[in-house]
């Protein structure tokens, strides 16, 4: 739940960004800590292993300033996507308002983004949250891969709730910014 | 709306009274510094000597080891680990639970004794628990502590910000 503190008129919201290994949820954060303006990002955090793995999370804060006079902060974090690590994601979902989940669109990974996408459901759930109600943005990932699968055969398998959905290149930025810019409206309206 | 997803409202009354409450527990340990966290890792309160300007990543940090560390007490069939103690050459952190949703931590030094801090802090998380109580009873909406057009005028601000 988004944290409101009347006497230092902030608002919190913590956004994750949620998906199978190697789908490019870091790269999103990266992309993100490059491009927006030095006044809104705090420093990117991450905890990964000697190979660049995430181990733990990342985490990137950003200050949107004071909006009708309350000062806004997103922290955006990422989960560790090997399956190894289901206890590490839980702890990191904990909290949360939103989530960005991301799929890798490479014909091979179909089933590795349906286990993630069930796993989160049972994650979100346990959290005694309402799935359902849950406010979640889906971001098809490396489009530019020859091998991609078409979207309508991802929403087939993956957009049975019809969530916003966007198609993107995270290496790139494609999509990036139209993602992060649609999870933030749901997660506001949803204050 | 589930309630699960509604926001926690900290009205500036109670928010007062979380800071008077840490302030104490920062003279009385002779501790450094106190923060109060939500689960979320999103720091409510502050107190202590001067500003820390890594205050928001050590926020991230803490509710993660914590976050973790429910994950292991699970393993180990136990509910959660309430306290956690992190000792270091020069600091230490002392990290308790209240009622599952705040975090509360003391940094410390070698001039103060644990032990203080064990006792002091159990007293400020029946405090803070008493607080958290009366912020979670107090149903005020969104639009009587924002205002209507916050939706609005908050959407303009994503816009103009999240781009390439």
């Amino acid at each position: 739940m988004a944290l409101i503190n009347v006497a230092a008129r902030e608002i919190h919201c913590k956004i994750v960004y949620y998906g199978p290994g190697m789908c490019g949820k870091t790269t999103n954060l990266q992309y993100i800590h490059e491009s927006v303006s030095p006044d809104v990002k705090g420093d990117l955090l991450s905890i990964a292993t000697e190979t660049e793995r995430t181990l733990f999370f990342d985490f990137l804060p950003l200050d949107l300033g004071k909006v009708r006079g309350f000062q806004t902060r997103f922290h955006l974090y990422t989960v560790p996507g090997q399956v190894l690590y289901e206890r590490t994601r839980v702890a990191v979902l904990n909290g949360s308002d939103g989530v960005v989940f991301v799929a890798d669109s490479q014909k091979d990974k179909l089933e590795e983004n349906i286990k993630s996408l069930k796993e989160l459901a049972m994650n979100v759930t346990r959290q005694n949250k309402k799935f359902q109600e849950f406010p979640i943005v889906l971001q098809y990932n490396k489009r530019d891969m020859p091998n991609a699968l078409p979207v309508a055969v991802m929403d087939r398998y993956l957009n049975g709730m019809n969530w916003t959905r966007h198609e993107a290149i995270a290496t790139t930025g494609v999509g990036v910014f139209d993602t992060l810019k649609s999870i933030s409206r749901l997660v506001i309206s949803k204050l | 709306m589930d309630p699960q997803l509604t926001s926690l409202i900290v009205p500036a009354e109670e928010a007062a009274q979380i800071e008077e409450c840490l302030s104490h527990l920062v003279e009385d340990t002779g501790g450094n510094y106190a923060l109060l966290l939500d689960k979320s890792g999103q720091v409510i309160v502050s107190q202590g000597d001067g500003i820390r300007q890594d205050i928001t990543a050590l926020g991230a940090l803490i509710a993660g080891t914590f976050a973790s560390s429910r994950e292991v007490a699970k393993l180990l069939r136990e509910k959660d680990f309430r306290m956690l103690f992190q000792q270091g050459v020069r600091e230490n952190i002392f990290i308790a639970l209240i009622e599952e949703q705040w975090i509360l931590c003391v940094i410390f030094n070698k001039g103060t004794h644990i032990g203080l801090v064990k006792v002091l802090t159990k007293k400020a998380t029946d405090e803070l628990a008493a607080v958290l109580e009366r912020v979670r009873q107090q149903h005020k909406s969104r639009d009587e502590v924002l205002g209507s057009s916050f939706r609005t005028s908050m959407e303009d601000t994503i816009d103009l910000l999240f781009k390439d």
